[in-house]
């Protein structure tokens, strides 16, 4: 029997002890995800970008805590790829950041599946007030009727160049409003012009959905419909994809090894900053980071490249933030999110870190003390927001049918399948995704 | 029931003392796996509720050309991945039993590839060593040989990740330096009297006598070899690019589940590895008989 007191004693003392270092990591845990100390309230926000970003948002959320010095805002970020993984993990892991980073192509696969708050109350409350946003920006945000997001910064891609680069190889900068044989003219002179040194411009054949996006609308038709099927028929796929593997075969474009090695490298080591490539595409906002890395020229921005007499391809695009439905303090978020977009100091420090803030008063406050490639990126976003038309939401699986389309690509520019093979391939995948 | 009533007299207090690692084991093992196996016949996207769809998931598979094409590229790396690496572990382990002197510091300085060679630091690494600018590239043009980008390179990239897996020879060859050390040295003596060849004396003496190292070291080598991850993830930047060429199972499994929001289909792939990881050691073990000696 005594033997039995033993052992009990030493087993309540383990279980003493393993209650101690639960206790321990619950505390810890508290810390990241719920209050701390007594009356403080923690609440995450994640967004991507680069090293520069982090440090503007790092200055904005020190001054909303100063501010707020109830609310304690732990910090996540990452590059744009790593960010979707780790949002998705995130979200099923049932530990989201309370305020996430978010943008169109995306917001659907997360609103639909019921992950994102619906903001509609705390706006007509007041909690989270958007009356200096205009209705156009208010709406960009909505998904039938509801608002999921909130602009930061509205932004525009473009086809981009350097001025000394362009000098340097004696070819005339491109129109603002040019064609796609504009494009292909212009490309084939920069090859000619560079030689053995680069290409005229990477490989936009399979890289992001949103490039044969512009393509398709151009054409009159879209990625996807508003009822969430498949948007384009196989014509316009094959004429995209061989005008682009015209332009590989040609070597005007870098062949598809090549690509891969740049694939998702930081902007100082990509094709445009070290001169591999003369034109680039991309959001505007981001202009000036390169202007900085290349120290000679000025970074300029024309149109996405057009059909003669066809459709719009612009449509509004920017960044945004919503809040999670997993979240145990939305009041909080709200109150961030209004901080973030509105206050004047933040907006002072944000100017156009993802195109210029969305309400009409902060856009005037920031528009002041602009750089000069800071001011060419506001007035391109003015010019093309101007000419855009509204675009439906991506319906659930844009995922799926992203990476069939980047597959398909891949194999045209490794010479594994013909464009033909390719858009037969896509198109009946595509129909077992989003049925018809 | 009463020889169940005393079995739990007796051994009470043994399963109070287990009871923490009990605890820890059905909570973080077997229901995570239990609901994986629930979930595989599912349809789930992680953020609504699952529903039932039998069997589909499992039959979807074998239609699935991508998920072929990863078990193609597994498979390739499994069976030429594991042999060499073993190879080249029993290589220089036999070289360090040759009696040298700081055998204790070459076998660390062997072992440390394996610490962290499963690493990203690594994978990062590797990126760079096989890039087109890198240094093997930089190594070959010296005599004249001008590379490829092993990295982007289709036919090649795999290959890099092999060459990853069999740079991190060490554990095995500890194990290998082990099982050396067993064989008695009176047997090399008597072979040497009778004029044999090392050659000879390697695969007629040695070999034979440490073939329950390589049984072991087989095992464990595939089992590693079919879960490889985080090789591919990094040097592919998580697309099992170029190509699919660098797809490896678990690296779609993960893209499934968390980037296209397929949990139940992620669910059944994970099942069907277990299943064939399962099926590969249990042949490994039915012909173990016909080839491994145990002394004594």
């Amino acid at each position: 029997m005594k033997k039995n007191y033993i052992s009990m004693l030493l087993f309540f003392s383990l279980i003493l002890l393993v209650a101690c270092g639960g206790n321990e990591e619950s505390n810890g845990s508290k810390d990241s995800s719920g209050e701390g100390e007594a009356g403080e309230v923690q609440i995450s926000f994640s967004w991507w970008g680069d090293t520069g970003r982090h440090d503007k948002y790092n200055e904005i959320i020190d001054l909303f805590e100063a501010e707020n010095p109830n609310i304690k805002v732990d910090r996540q970020f990452g590059g744009w790829d790593d960010y979707w993984d780790r949002l998705t993990t995130q979200v099923s892991g049932g530990n989201a950041p309370d305020v996430v980073s978010m943008h169109q192509f995306y917001v659907s696969d997360y609103a639909r599946r019921g992950a994102l708050h619906n903001l509609n109350e705390f706006v007509e409350s007041g909690e989270l007030d958007l009356s200096d946003f205009p209705e156009s920006a208010i709406d960009s945000g909505k998904i039938d009727d509801n608002i999921y997001m909130v602009a930061k910064g509205i932004t525009m891609p473009g086809f981009v160049y350097n001025t000394a680069v362009f000098d340097e190889l004696g070819v005339e900068y491109p129109d603002f409003n040019w064609t796609w044989d504009n494009f292909i003219d212009k490309a084939n002179e920069l090859k000619e012009a560079m030689g053995d040194d680069g290409w005229a411009i990477g490989d936009l054949s399979g890289g992001q959905i949103n490039d044969l996006r512009y393509y398709a609308r151009q054409n009159g038709q879209d990625v996807f419909t508003e009822d969430g099927k498949l948007g384009f028929d196989a014509q316009v796929l094959t004429d995209w994809w061989e005008m682009w593997d015209q332009l590989r075969q040609d070597d005007v474009i870098p062949d598809a090894a090549t690509s891969n090695e740049y694939e998702g490298l930081p902007l100082e080591a990509n094709m445009f900053a070290t001169k591999k490539v003369a034109l680039l595409k991309l959001p505007v906002n981001q202009m000036y980071l390169y202007e900085e890395q290349m120290g000679e020229g000025e970074i300029h921005a024309v149109r996405h490249p057009h059909i003669e007499n066809g459709g719009t391809g612009e449509y509004v695009e920017g960044a945004y933030l919503s809040i999670t439905e997993a979240s145990q303090h939305k009041e909080e978020a709200a109150k961030f999110i209004e901080f973030f977009t509105t206050n004047e100091e933040a907006v002072k420090i944000f100017k156009t870190e993802q195109g210029p803030p969305a309400g009409t008063e902060a856009s005037n406050l920031v528009i002041e003390e602009l750089t000069p490639p800071e001011q060419r990126a506001v007035e391109f976003i003015q010019e093309t927001v101007e000419i855009s038309e509204p675009a439906p939401y991506a319906p659930e699986g844009i995922n799926q049918i992203e990476t069939l389309y980047a597959d398909n690509a891949e194999a045209i520019a490794f010479g594994q399948k013909t464009v033909e093979q390719a858009v037969e391939d896509f198109m009946n995948e595509a129909k077992s995704i989003w049925p018809e | 029931m009463g020889k169940f009533k005393s079995f739990w007299k007796d051994n009470w207090i043994g399963y109070l003392f287990l009871a923490p690692w009990m605890i820890g084991l059905v909570t973080l093992t077997a229901i995570p796996m239990g609901a994986s196996l629930y979930f595989s016949f599912t349809n789930y996207d992680m953020f609504s509720a699952p529903t039932w769809i039998g069997l589909d998931n499992y039959t979807q598979l074998f239609s699935d050309e991508k998920w072929l094409e990863s078990v193609r590229v597994t498979l390739i790396y499994v069976l030429i991945g594991v042999p060499l690496q073993l190879t080249f572990a029993l290589f220089i382990a036999t070289l360090l039993n040759k009696g040298i002197s700081g055998l204790s510091l070459y076998r660390a300085i062997y072992y440390v590839p394996s610490l962290f060679g499963g690493s990203v630091a690594i994978a990062i690494l590797w990126r760079q060593i096989f890039g087109g600018n890198g240094l093997i590239n930089n190594l070959l043009s010296n005599i004249g040989i001008e590379g490829t980008n092993w990295i982007s390179n289709p036919n090649t990239a795999l290959y890099t990740l092999i060459v990853l897996m069999i740079w991190q020879f060490g554990a095995s060859m500890v194990i290998f330096l082990a099982g050396l050390k067993q064989v008695p040295i009176e047997l090399y003596e008597s072979a040497k009297m009778d004029g044999a060849s090392p050659w000879k004396q390697f695969s007629k003496i040695t070999l034979p006598l440490i073939t329950p190292v390589v049984f072991f070291n087989l095992v464990m080598g595939i089992i590693g070899a079919f879960q490889a991850f985080t090789p591919a993830y990094i040097v592919s930047g998580g697309t099992g690019g170029p190509l699919n060429s660098t797809l490896f199972y678990t690296l779609y499994l993960y893209q499934k589940g968390f980037t296209q929001f397929s949990m139940g289909y992620a669910s059944a792939m994970a099942w069907f590895l277990l299943l064939a990881i399962a099926i590969a050691t249990a042949i490994i073990f039915a012909t173990s008989k016909k080839w491994v000696y145990y002394q004594g």
